[in-house]
């Protein structure tokens, strides 16, 4: 049975709508309860995020360079004060996937995702017409190349398949004639803007998923976007992405119907997910794996860790998600897909760089002697339970909890022991034992 | 399976397969049979690959991007490699390059995702969750526990995300990209400690259930990262490259390929991809640098192994999602298509030129009929390389061509 507090549903809220929380945070937001969190959440433009923007004005990023936007990035996710706006521009990135390795400058991808950003929780049609618009998407999908009598299908084909209906709904007709409508989507020569070039676009009649006419890109948008199919797509992709992987076609259609009925709006689609009763069951519970960026800014929440000492770009990358560089234009499969034995041994690894960390805000590490008197873990159980419910809400096997003991109960040659440790051995034992736990099967899951 | 080798050699321990590995250059050297799959990312363009230089409709729907007669690395009358597979077109010579043609299935699919399913799963006609790989695998591996045959690891993938093609009912392929990173670390402050998270670790995983859906995905996973890091790093020690490869990702995974093979990891499939053909825009250039890298990092990787009298124990697939469509796009490229060749190398193939070029007039939406289903290439692989038979695997039979040597019994 699963509690029936508040605190612990926010606290999965919180691991799917955002990245984690700190133990500050965490206790904010269950002050104000689970509805008035989620409604903080999906409002992101209530919120005062100045304290982020002076942060990341003080790091004087240089946007040329492509690490300075990942890294900047990352610093978001980890600093920001809306989880919700990240965590869908993160989405969106996928949904839209675009790559620096073919879009070359940092500066055009950075605009995009200051879009994707700008839009995320709005509506869609909109965010779909600025994407179709945006250069890093114009030239990631070659329609910079798509011309009158000479079309380039590769956007007309991802827009259908990807972005929007999906497969299954569209014929190679509907991609030629799409193709067609979109000649003439250009960029400036700097390829920092958007240019419609007229001579170039095609103004014959084109036929569109049953719709004729001399159609541009803006009614193929508008077809696309208002079409029932994408928002069950849309609908489909966001539960898989928040709540669990495999939902059954009534919550696809409570919350496609979210979709339809308040014109085309991501927002509502959003509140109909993180307040449906099959959000708050073991269907849910600790049914998502983690993505990179949930583990890694988690792991740096959940811990109190204010000045880690971690490459988070590059952590992200070796696990799978190399922001600002996804694998395919279908962006990241998520889900078991993270999963490998190769992202295994990195995720371990990762545990190993965070548990020799240091722990500001965590008080048992500031003095492990300290943690005996003051914070009650006077026993090796205490320790255990304590990490466990912090990093785990202690969702183990028996088995788990007593062979933690046992490894507590061990000097560091790994023979037994019993009573008090020196405080060198201490510390390396509850540093040991963080490491272990973030390797568990369930600290990898959300 | 393994017919013509010697199940004892597999028992070795590290030590003796170490042993084993220096002394490679001994003529006796032997591996159970194995399939490196190299899966070119995005639908290579089969018509610029291979190119049908005899046939004029090949240059009057490519003005902008044919490939002369004059450039092609001409296989027979008809039909001749892009330029840049010199070093594919010697193995040709050689008679260790068969040219299948006119490869695909029925209702083509242009999406980069689905075709490649199909092509991962060997189902055109709905969805499967398993691969055909994974199930040859999963019968593989039964026969080697029945005669007791040790492999190391079953099989490497070493893309980024383990394909649909290694999803087995009874095997978790390990994922291996990079060795120097695959090691089981712990905080370096307390050395001595790193036995004890290790042994705790393992015991942990070994007795975890939970009932959440992942669980024994992750589990699994888990243990085989473990079991795999610890052999790896051990065995494929000593390994001297017997070929110059070239620079870029897929000669570094050849290379560590025929490490393992040397090493005696013995497994049976390897997978790895080459990215960068969707060549929508100025294809000559992109495409060209690409299956450059493909013939030249293929060609060194064979030399390698036949400098280790490897060479008869290992044979490369190279295919992709599909082929591009006849004409060029406005753009200097090639869009979405259907039907292309698919290559297989090794000492073990027969050489040659399989099937005719598709017609070029005669069109299904623009694109290439097929005239070779690529489940009758999985089946003879199957068949004649693993001694398997392709209805298990494949659900249905399916006529096979002799691209393997008879294989000996």
């Amino acid at each position: 049975m699963l509690p029936r507090k508040d605190a612990f549903w926010i606290a999965q809220l919180l691991r799917r709508a955002g990245f984690g929380a700190s133990p500050a945070e965490l206790d904010r937001y269950q002050k104000l309860g689970y509805k008035a969190t989620l409604d903080e959440l999906l409002h992101p433009e209530r919120i005062d995020n100045s304290a982020l923007e002076s942060l990341l004005a003080r790091e004087k990023f240089d946007f040329g360079n492509p690490y300075a936007i990942k890294k900047w990035w990352m610093y978001r996710m980890l600093h920001t004060a809306n989880p919700l706006e990240e965590k869908m521009t993160l989405f969106w990135h996928g949904h839209f996937a675009t790559s620096l390795q073919k879009v070359g400058d940092p500066k055009v991808m950075l605009e995009q995702n200051k879009l994707l950003r700008r839009l995320a929780l709005g509506n869609f049609e909109t965010l779909l017409l600025g994407v179709s618009k945006d250069p890093a998407m114009i030239i990631y999908l070659d329609n910079q190349e798509n011309q009158k009598g000479r079309p380039n299908e590769n956007y007309a084909r991802e827009v259908m398949e990807l972005f929007s209906i999906g497969i299954g709904h569209y014929t190679e007709v509907d991609i030629k004639e799409a193709a067609r409508a979109f000649t003439g989507w250009h960029t400036n020569q700097k390829r920092s803007a958007f240019v419609f070039d007229d001579k170039q676009h095609d103004d014959g009649e084109k036929k569109v998923l049953g719709q004729r006419g001399n159609l541009n890109g803006d009614d193929v948008v508008h077809i696309l976007a208002r079409s029932p199919d994408t928002g069950r797509y849309l609908a489909k992709k966001l539960i898989r992405y928040f709540a669990y992987d495999d939902p059954d076609g009534d919550f696809i259609e409570r919350v496609a119907t979210q979709y339809q009925v308040n014109g085309y709006q991501i927002r509502p689609m959003l509140h109909a997910i993180f307040s449906d009763p099959s959000f708050f069951t073991n269907r849910a519970y600790h049914a998502k794996i983690k993505s990179p960026p949930e583990l890694v800014i988690g792991a740096i929440k959940t811990l109190g860790i204010r000045n880690a000492d971690i490459d988070l770009p590059g952590v992200i990358a070796s696990m799978g998600q190399n922001i600002f560089e996804p694998p395919s234009v279908k962006g990241w499969d998520g889900g078991k897909a993270w999963i490998s034995t190769e992202s295994m041994i990195e995720r371990f690894n990762f545990a190993t760089k965070i548990s020799s960390q240091k722990f500001e805000e965590l008080k048992p590490f500031m003095s492990p002697t300290q943690l005996a008197s003051r914070q009650g873990l006077k026993t090796s159980h205490d320790a255990v339970n304590y990490f466990l419910d912090i990093l785990v809400d202690g969702d183990v096997p028996d088995y788990t909890r007593a062979r933690l003991v046992k490894y507590m109960e061990t000097d560091l040659d790994g023979k037994a022991t019993r009573g008090v440790k020196n405080e060198q051995v201490l510390d390396a034992k509850l540093r040991g034992l963080v490491h272990l736990i973030m390797s568990l099967p369930t600290y990898q899951l959300a | 399976m393994i017919k013509g080798a010697q199940a004892g050699t597999f028992c070795l321990s590290a030590g003796e397969l170490l042993k084993l590995a220096a002394c490679a250059a001994e003529p006796q050297a032997t591996a159970p049979r194995a399939l490196v799959v190299i899966w070119l990312n995005g639908g290579n363009d089969g018509l610029n690959m291979v190119v049908p230089y005899a046939d004029s409709a090949y240059y009057t729907a490519r003005p902008g991007i044919a490939i002369k007669p004059g450039e092609v690395l001409k296989l027979n009358d008809k039909v001749g490699l892009n330029p840049a597979m010199s070093g594919l077109a010697r193995v040709y010579a050689d008679g260790h390059l068969a040219v299948c043609q006119a490869v695909g299935y029925p209702r083509a699919n242009r999406s980069h995702f689905h075709s490649r399913d199909i092509w991962e799963t060997g189902s055109p006609d709905g969805f499967v969750a398993s691969g055909w790989l994974g199930r040859a695998l999963d019968h593989l591996e039964s026969e080697a526990r029945a005669r007791q045959i040790v492999s190391i690891l079953p099989a490497v993938n070493l893309d980024p995300v383990l394909p649909k093609s290694l999803v087995s009912h009874h095997i978790a392929v390990p994922t291996v990209n990079n060795l120097a990173d695959f090691d089981f670390r712990t905080d370096p402050k307390f050395a001595g400690d790193r036995k004890t998270q290790l042994a705790a670790l393992n015991d942990i995983y070994q007795n975890f259930a939970l009932g959440r859906p992942h669980v024994e995905l992750l589990r699994d996973a888990g243990l085989a990262a473990n079991k795999a890091s610890d052999k790896l790093t051990k065995i494929v020690q000593g390994y001297k490259a017997g070929a110059n490869y070239p620079g870029g990702g897929l000669g570094d995974a050849l290379r560590f390929i025929s490490q393992m093979v040397c090493g005696g990891v013995n497994a049976r499939i390897y997978n790895v991809s080459l990215g960068g053909f969707d060549t929508h825009i100025n294809q000559r250039a992109g495409q060209g640098n690409q299956l450059r890298q493909l013939s030249d990092a293929v060609a060194a990787f064979h030399q390698d192994l036949a400098a280790h009298h490897l060479d008869r124990s290992v044979i490369t697939l190279i295919y992709s999602e599909f082929g591009r469509r006849v004409g060029e796009n406005g753009s200097q490229g090639t869009d979405h298509g259907a039907a292309a060749p698919v290559l297989l190398v090794g000492k073990a193939v027969s050489g040659g030129v399989y099937g005719d070029h598709a017609s070029l007039t005669s069109l299904d939406e623009g694109d290439l009929k097929y005239a070779i289903d690529y489940r009758q290439i999985y089946a003879s692989i199957l068949d004649k390389w693993f001694g398997l038979d392709p209805h298990e695997v494949l659900g249905k039979n399916f006529e096979e061509i002799n691209l393997l040597e008879k294989h000996r019994t």
